[in-house]
Order: C-alpha cells, then sequence, then structure tokens
C-alpha cells in the first residue's frame, strides 16, 4: 500500500504543477533550484571536511616519522660534525623507503617538512637538506606542478623552488612573470629575482602590463629583502624601458639603493613629456639630494603643473643648500596656492642653517594664514 | 647542568634546538606561545639560566618576555631567535636587554657558541 503511494507521487507534483499558475509553478523550480543546490554545498562541505580530517589523521602519524628521520640522516648525521661539505655527505635514504612516498599526498608532506626544515636551519645542514630533496626526487614532482595548468599549482612549485634553491631555465619562468594572475606573476617574480643568477632584474625588460601600486610593494620588499643578488645600474632601464610604471618603480629603487651612477639618467627624465614620471624624477632628484640639478628645477619650475612645482620646493628642501632662499621665499609668499605655500614653508624651515634670518622675518611680518603655515612646518613633531 | 628555556612556536624548531644542545650538557624546557612562557617562569621563580626565544608569538611577545625577564633582580641573559629581519625590530629587542640575536634560518654551530658564551659570561 504504502509502495503504491510512493509510486504516485512523482504523479501527484506533476499533476499540482501542471494545474499551478505560473507564478507558483516558477517558485516551485526555484525552491527545488535551491534545495539541491543547498543539498550539494553541504555534501560538497561535508566531504572537503571528511577529506580533512582524514589527511590530518594521516599526517599526525606521518609527519613525526618524516622529522625523526630528517634529524636521525641530516641533523645528527656524523659527517657534519666533521665539516665535510653537504655534497660530498652520503646520505642513508633507506630509511626514507620505509614511508609511504608512492602517494603524493606523502610525498607532499616531506617535501613540505623539508621546506620548514631549511626556513630553520642553513649552511651545510641546509645544503644537505636540499641534497635530501634531490635524491627523493622529490624535484621531479615540483617540476610535474610547474607544468599543470592550475595556477596554484605552479606558484606551490615556484614557492618550493625559491625555498630549496633549485635552478629554473629562464624559458620557463619568463612569461610567468607576466602573468595574468597576479599571485602567479608575484611568485614568479620572487622565484625569478632569487633563483637567476646572472640577471635577476631581466623580467623588467619582458615586463608589457604596468606594475601595479601593490606590485612595486611586493617587488620592492623581494628586492630588498632577498640576499646576496646583485643590484644592476637601474639607469638602464631609467633611460630605455618604455613602460613607465618599471621607470617610475627603478627611481624608487635607485633611491633606495642611493645610486648616484644613475642621476644622468635622471636628469634627462626632467624632459620627459608625462608629466608624473617627470614628477617622480624631480622627486627622485630631491631625495638623492643632486645639488646639480637644483638649478634646472628652478630653471622649469614656472611652467610645469602643480605637482610637478611641489616636487620642485620638496626638492629644494631636501637638497639644503641654501641657494634658492630668495626662490622659496617669493613662492610663500606670492603663490596663491596653499600647498604650494605650504611646500615652500616647509623647504625653508628645512634650509634653516641658511634661512634662519628669512624665517624671522617671515615669522614677523606674514599675513596671520601664512604664519599659521608658517609656523606648522617649524613644528618638529608634525611631519606633514 | 645548565637550564635553558626555549619560547618558541615553530613546531620543528625546537627538536632541532634540542638537537643542537645536547641533553647532557642542558636542560631544555620549551613553550610554544608567550603566556606560557610567562607562566612557566613565575612558577619556577625565573630558575633559569638562558633563554631562548622568537619575537613574533600568540598571547604575548618577546619584548614582553625580555621587559619582563630584564626587571627582576637576577636578570637571565637572552638570544632572540627570530626570522624578522627588519632592523628597528632588532634595534628595539637590543634596547630592551637582548644580549644576542640569531636571525632564522640559523647555522647550528653558531646558535651553540653563543649559548656557551653567554653561559660563561654569567657563571
Amino acid at each position: 500500500m504504502a509502495l503504491l503511494q510512493l509510486s504516485a507521487f512523482p504523479s501527484t507534483i506533476e499533476s499540482i504543477f501542471r494545474n499551478a499558475p505560473l507564478a507558483i509553478q516558477i517558485a516551485m523550480v526555484f525552491i527545488v533550484v535551491a534545495i539541491t543546490g543547498t543539498a550539494l554545498a553541504y555534501y560538497s562541505i561535508l566531504r572537503s571536511r571528511y577529506r580533512g580530517y582524514r589527511r590530518d589523521k594521516k599526517l599526525s602519524v606521518l609527519l613525526p616519522e618524516i622529522d625523526n628521520l630528517i634529524i636521525d640522516e641530516v641533523l645528527t648525521n656524523p659527517d657534519m660534525q666533521q665539516d665535510i661539505p653537504a655534497d660530498q655527505v652520503p646520505l642513508n635514504l633507506e630509511p626514507f623507503q620505509r614511508l609511504p612516498l608512492d602517494r603524493p599526498w606523502a610525498r607532499q608532506a616531506l617535501t613540505d617538512r623539508i621546506i620548514h626544515f631549511r626556513r630553520n636551519v642553513r649552511g651545510n645542514m641546509g645544503n644537505l637538506l636540499r641534497n635530501l630533496y634531490i635524491q627523493l626526487e622529490l624535484d621531479k614532482d615540483t617540476m610535474k606542478k610547474m607544468k599543470s595548468r592550475r595556477w596554484e599549482k605552479k606558484v606551490q612549485a615556484l614557492v618550493e623552488l625559491t625555498s630549496l634553491n633549485m635552478s629554473i631555465a629562464d624559458v620557463t619562468i619568463l612569461p610567468l612573470t607576466n602573468s595574468r594572475n597576479r599571485e602567479l606573476r608575484a611568485a614568479a617574480r620572487h622565484a625569478y629575482i632569487k633563483l637567476s643568477k646572472n640577471e635577476p632584474f631581466k623580467f623588467f625588460d619582458v615586463v608589457t602590463d604596468p606594475l601595479l601600486m601593490w606590485d612595486q610593494v611586493e617587488l620592492f620588499r623581494i628586492i630588498t629583502t632577498t640576499e646576496g643578488i646583485a643590484i644592476p645600474n637601474f639607469a638602464r632601464w631609467i633611460t630605455y624601458s618604455g613602460n613607465k610604471s618599471v621607470v617610475s618603480f627603478c627611481l624608487k629603487l635607485v633611491v633606495h639603493y642611493n645610486q648616484l651612477a644613475a642621476v644622468p639618467a635622471i636628469i634627462k627624465l626632467l624632459d620627459t613629456r608625462d608629466h608624473y614620471l617627470r614628477a617622480d624624477a624631480i622627486n627622485c632628484l630631491g631625495k638623492l639630494k643632486v645639488a646639480e640639478a637644483e638649478d634646472q628645477l628652478v630653471r622649469i619650475y614656472t611652467s610645469q603643473p602643480l605637482h610637478c612645482q611641489i616636487e620642485i620646493l620638496k626638492a629644494i628642501g631636501r637638497i639644503s643648500s641654501g641657494r634658492n632662499i630668495d626662490f622659496l621665499k617669493t613662492e610663500f609668499l606670492h603663490s596663491t596656492d596653499f600647498d604650494l605655500r605650504k611646500s615652500a614653508a616647509k623647504s625653508l624651515v628645512k634650509n634653516e642653517w641658511f634661512a634662519k634670518q628669512v624665517i624671522d622675518e617671515l615669522l614677523a611680518t606674514s599675513s596671520p594664514e601664512n604664519l599659521r603655515i608658517l609656523k606648522h612646518c617649524m613644528n618638529p613633531l608634525i611631519k606633514y | 647542568m645548565s637550564k635553558i628555556l626555549l619560547i618558541e612556536d615553530d613546531e620543528i624548531m625546537p627538536k632541532i634546538v634540542a638537537r643542537i644542545l645536547p641533553a647532557t650538557e642542558y636542560q631544555l624546557d620549551h613553550v610554544s606561545n608567550g603566556k606560557e612562557a610567562l607562566l612557566k617562569l613565575e612558577a619556577t621563580n625565573f630558575d633559569y639560566d638562558l633563554i631562548i626565544t622568537d619575537i613574533m608569538m600568540p598571547y604575548a611577545n618577546g619584548f614582553e618576555i625580555l621587559s619582563k625577564v630584564k626587571n627582576q633582580s637576577r636578570p637571565i641573559p637572552v638570544i632572540i631567535v627570530s626570522n624578522a629581519g627588519n632592523e628597528d625590530m632588532i634595534m628595539e629587542g637590543f634596547k630592551l636587554g637582548a644580549d644576542d640575536f640569531l636571525k632564522k634560518p640559523i647555522l647550528p654551530a653558531e646558535l651553540l657558541i653563543r649559548v656557551k658564551r653567554l653561559l660563561m659570561k654569567n657563571t
């Protein structure tokens, strides 16, 4: 009886659906779609949680085993105590064969653990960990991941290669430095800077898209924190790069590395038609304190847009040669723009050593608004 | 036997340090965050010969431990072992009284020598 009722259920639903008004029919379709979607979502969450639970359970057994093997075979290797170079130390791989290395998850766990150890120790021990990675042929897995179509696999491979200081062919990695995917692009640039022995900045030549501000922040961090990379003369890209963002970024690097050899290239950049780039060049000259450029900056001042004028005033303040006090005073007194007056006042204060008399005179004779600006700039507790 | 407290939230580092510092010469206690470290120090009445600490840790960071330890009547020597490359952080550590600084990844022999040197200096 119950079976009969159950077999009649779909036809009952169908007849209800057919006889219902259109709005109800649409609502019923939505309800079915929503219930199915929710059920699928719950199933997928449960499935991934169960998989995670199984993986954690397996790893909780495997990881202590891996740690002990690495400690016994690498960290306390008797040859390491005798200062034998890592490439001449024979590794006993037999104990590692007891691990389930035929399973990809176990190989991945071993790779991750070797990298984790290498983040904590360096020197001969670090090199021996790298040898272990190569001798267990874990590098082949990494190269497979490099060929994967999924970007996250590629990023993972790049991180592994970088952490283990493995070399990669330029043809493999250079196209990735231009990838549309932000994560992949950043990882590839990081890897290229770290791993390229000859020209770590070669990708500047192939960058076609603009370097976004975030890219620049990331790259700056990578370049300035990576040890042992050869820093080139960035004048090369300032002069020849057709990518404005690369030029702008190189100007920041020139300032960071105080590359005075790049000054002629930066002065040449003052003739560029792009006024944002010109403003960056002026900013760079000021931060490098290039006194020779000061007269040229004052000469071009009147023909510049506002933000370049502000940069010129700031640069004169940073250079602090005391040669253009009258110019700063004139700008402070007669400029109609507030930012120009503020920058001129700030630069006058920075030239205080030469402009003491002028500042005293301005303090005594300025209009109330100018006096407020000047006092604001003279307050050492206020930076901006 | 010298008593050393290792404050480190990384799970691998204590295993490495335990191998570098032989158990026959050093008694190594490990805690994995700043809060546990403070509890341990108070429970033992700061009875340690040396502290090796990371900087960035949950609950209380290395600087808090450092200032607490250095305010004691018998200050314990402290070695900071961290991957913080920021110059300001390193200087802050020394200003608070750190006796030595080691950047991760470490050279095992270097850690051993620095531990020995500090222990000898304070005996």
